[in-house]
């Protein structure tokens, strides 16, 4: 079976700069894995993102080597118009991807582009406002929305061109953590609805644990950990690369090796209570 | 040091921002400010410079009326950093940088050097001396908006949203930070929504929630009180929730997973 | 700017006239400006602007377009002071000036009831190229987002000592120099954010996009076009032909 997405060996550095922003770096995801990509800051996570949405090579040139492909086709290959349909960007600043006077009419960015007819415009675009719950928004003007709702509507106008994979940069960042618990609910349920698959760049992986598959950790353009979030977050270098390992996680490592607690799977604060009373007692 | 009396602030669109606050920070404090977005938590931190004058009740710095004073008066004792460097970097170097506020404050020139060198080297920032502070990357601009307020020696420093965008290395600067000005006898008033970053500081704690303060005490008080914090949707730490869901526990919740794994292995006493 | 803003920035109506296609609001607007060019005499101009006047009361802006009419009467009044010391004519110099506010008057009476939507249907319509007419509804939807982050970076500088209140002219247009770069900078950072959005969803895939909305012409937007032409011919040839002869 094909991986919807793999890196080989890329390597990518920008003409004004001394060293490569990615070194080498090998990945392979299936399609409707959700994938945590993270890394301290300056690590190059930017670059390999649009490396894989093809803004890299077409937007940014730069020394490029290796090779990035999508549902099989090469990314370096491939035009923005088809990367578009198969790669959607979340970018970080909900604000500057939201061209127009409307909510609804912003959705329809992407069609209108891909001259998609309108019957069937109207037919994702409701779709989309709908799966990403902003209906009473449709009509509104995206200045008077808070962040979580422009994030909302930036989303959706990337689900209405139905892409396989979808890039999300840093998306609860400006976000509350119960907004961003929300927003994570939404990834989970759109893999779980649609078999869309995601690459998730974040600090703040106590929120992400429950719904990522994988964690990619990287640094300094190479990629030095990748495995289940127990994997990565149990393993000794994760502090070393400034990983946030969440508290309760914390607690778990240190009462395994003494063996006070289970290492074979991630524990939430109710369930590592409960396990320390059972050993306790 | 700060009073806030019966605050209430009214936007021009009739959105009550700001209802009822009754607030007092002592000198030397440590206070964190937590809430949803939207909850007040900027607007609160925008009257105590008078940015924002309130619609009625006073807000005292220094027994000075923030109504009849200008934010640059205020701002020579409470430093304001911002959650978007982008939002004042202009000048052609990052010494310049420095020196911008400390010319405004009125610092004779060779005072203005010896501070600016100080805080360049307080926060490593001495290679980019010459340097443009728009090249600097999102962490150095952050270090260098707070060098800035630092070469003034506010005696209040206030830290709006500082961890957004940050990891876990430069989070962990920041509490070394936060506990240097604290240790100096700063009052240091921190607003966040990272309910994990703050945790292991202990600050007094004060939950706002539409405009008004619903809980104002000690973090072991507060973020224990599980049905408040649902309410105002703030999240509660980690090692508090695995605290509260123990049948057998100390007196009071787990600052860090050292004191939990002591307690743990220490028989459970 | 209070005049720029109550002159010239839409704001939601609910009136017919707003529901009206914006060709039609366009073109009214147009005839009126045209007809304005063509009076010959105060008389005359008096009769077209009590006309707009009746217009701006049936589209529910009266009150807007008084005021404007106001505030550019100030201004008028200068245009009637130089043409009177250049030509020592009365009756011209009346003219000019009037003419200038009813002028500005059928212009304003277009932007107020027409939002930035219908703008960009009818800039389509008429054929400008896509990316001109993409920058400028850009530019217009990010009008309040630099407003607000022009206050932003105000209080960011207000708070690091910077006194924009204070000095002589020179002091205080040194002291918009903090206030302008970050505002460049921000929206230089921001069109390069813009653009690597509009590459990812695919801006420029197709030499003509579709268009969600629709604009069609309804029954009444005909009509009222056809009965707006007939009332510009009548008017027309009154002016010339007809009132002359009976008044100066």
């Amino acid at each position: 079976m094909v991986n919807l997405l793999e890196l080989d060996k890329l390597s990518f550095r920008y003409p004004d700069s001394p060293r490569k922003a990615v070194v080498d770096f090998d990945l392979a995801v299936s399609e409707g894995e959700v994938v945590v990509l993270a890394g301290p800051s300056g690590c190059g996570k930017s670059t390999l993102l649009r490396a894989i949405n093809g803004l890299i090579p077409h937007m940014y040139t730069g020394e490029y080597s290796g090779d990035v492909r999508v549902a099989g086709s090469s990314v370096r290959a491939s035009s923005m118009r088809d990367l578009a349909q198969t790669v959607g960007f979340l970018f970080q600043n909900p604000e500057n991807q939201i061209f127009m006077f409307t909510v609804e009419r912003d959705v329809a960015f992407g069609l209108e582009n891909l001259g998609v007819p309108r019957p069937e415009m109207r037919r994702r675009v409701d779709e989309a406002i709908d799966l990403l719950g902003i209906e009473n928004l449709s009509q509104r003007a995206p200045h008077e929305l808070s962040d979580g709702q422009k994030q909302r509507v930036a989303l959706a106008g990337v689900l209405a061109m139905r892409p396989r994979l979808i890039i999300l940069d840093e998306p609860t960042s400006l976000l509350d953590p119960k907004t961003a618990m929300e927003l994570v609910d939404l990834v989970a349920s759109l893999r779980k609805q649609l078999g869309t698959t995601f690459v998730v760049v974040e600090h703040r992986l106590d929120l992400l644990v429950k719904v990522a598959d994988r964690i990619v950790v990287m640094n300094a353009g190479a990629k030095v950990l990748d495995g289940t979030p127990r994997d990565v977050l149990f393993g000794e270098e994760a502090d070393g690369y400034g990983v946030s390992v969440p508290a309760v996680t914390r607690l778990q490592k240190m009462l395994a090796k003494d063996g006070l607690a289970p290492d074979d799977r991630l524990l939430s604060a109710a369930e590592l209570a409960s396990t320390v009373e059972r050993k306790g007692a | 040091m700060i009073e806030f009396s019966d605050v209430t602030f009214v936007h021009d669109n009739g959105v009550k921002a700001l209802d009822g606050i009754t607030l007092k920070v002592d000198a030397g404090e440590t206070v964190a400010i937590v809430g949803e977005n939207g909850a007040g938590k900027t607007t609160l931190v925008k009257h105590v410079t008078g940015l924002l004058k309130p619609t009625s009740g006073t807000v005292l710095v220094d027994e000075v009326d923030t109504r009849t004073t200008s934010t640059a008066t205020l701002s020579r004792k409470v430093g304001v950093a911002f959650q978007n460097p982008d939002h004042q970097l202009f000048s052609e170097s990052v010494e310049e940088e420095m020196a911008f506020a400390l010319r405004n404050f009125g610092f004779p020139p060779h005072l203005v050097e010896q501070r600016v060198s100080w805080g360049l080297q307080l926060f490593g920032l001495e290679e980019y001396r010459k340097s443009s502070p728009l090249v600097l990357s999102g962490g150095e601009k952050k270090r260098l908006t707070l060098a800035c307020i630092l070469a003034w020696d506010p005696g209040v420093v206030i830290l709006d949203e500082p961890t957004v965008g940050q990891d876990a290395i430069q989070k962990e600067k920041l509490v070394g930070t936060i506990r240097m000005l604290g240790s100096t006898g700063k009052t240091v008033i921190v607003v966040s929504h990272d309910i994990e970053f703050l945790w292991p500081l202990q600050p007094r704690v004060v939950v706002m929630k539409s405009g008004r303060i619903v809980a104002d005490g000690l973090a072991k008080e507060v973020m224990a009180k599980k049905e408040m914090l649902e309410s105002a949707r703030v999240a509660q730490p980690q090692l508090v929730s695995f605290y509260q869901a123990l049948a057998r526990r100390p007196g009071s919740p787990f600052v860090d997973a050292l004191e939990a794994r002591r307690w743990i292995e220490g028989g459970q006493q | 700017m209070m005049w720029l803003s109550g002159g010239f920035i839409f704001r939601k109506g609910t009136s017919k006239y707003h529901r009206l296609d914006p060709r039609v609001k366009l073109l009214i607007s147009a005839l009126m400006f045209v007809t304005t060019l063509m009076v010959r005499s105060v008389f005359q101009l008096a009769i077209v602007l009590a006309f707009m006047v009746a217009v701006a009361a049936i589209a529910t802006v009266l009150r807007r377009v008084a005021r404007t009419m106001v505030l550019t009467a100030t201004f008028s009044v200068f245009i009637f002071i130089i043409n009177i010391v250049f030509t020592r004519n009365l009756e011209t110099s009346a003219l000019y000036a009037s003419r200038f506010v009813a002028i500005v008057v059928s212009t304003s009476l277009f932007f107020i009831t027409t939002s930035p939507d219908e703008l960009e249907q009818v800039m389509k319509m008429f054929r400008l190229p896509r990316d001109v007419v993409f920058a400028f509804v850009t530019a217009v939807r990010f009008i309040p987002v630099m407003m607000l982050d022009a206050l932003q970076i105000m209080d960011a500088q207000k708070s690091r000592g910077l006194e924009l209140e204070k000095g002589n002219l020179l002091r205080r247009v040194r002291n918009m120099i903090p206030i302008l770069i970050p505002l460049v900078v921000n929206a230089v950072v921001r069109s390069g954010e813009l653009a690597e959005a509009m590459e990812s969803r695919a801006y420029g895939a197709v030499a003509r996009p579709t268009s969600l909305a629709e604009y069609r012409a309804r029954t009444v937007d005909k009509v009222v076009a056809v009965v707006a032409v007939l009332t510009f011919a009548f008017a027309v040839y009154s002016f010339y032909f007809l009132l002359p002869t009976f008044l100066p």
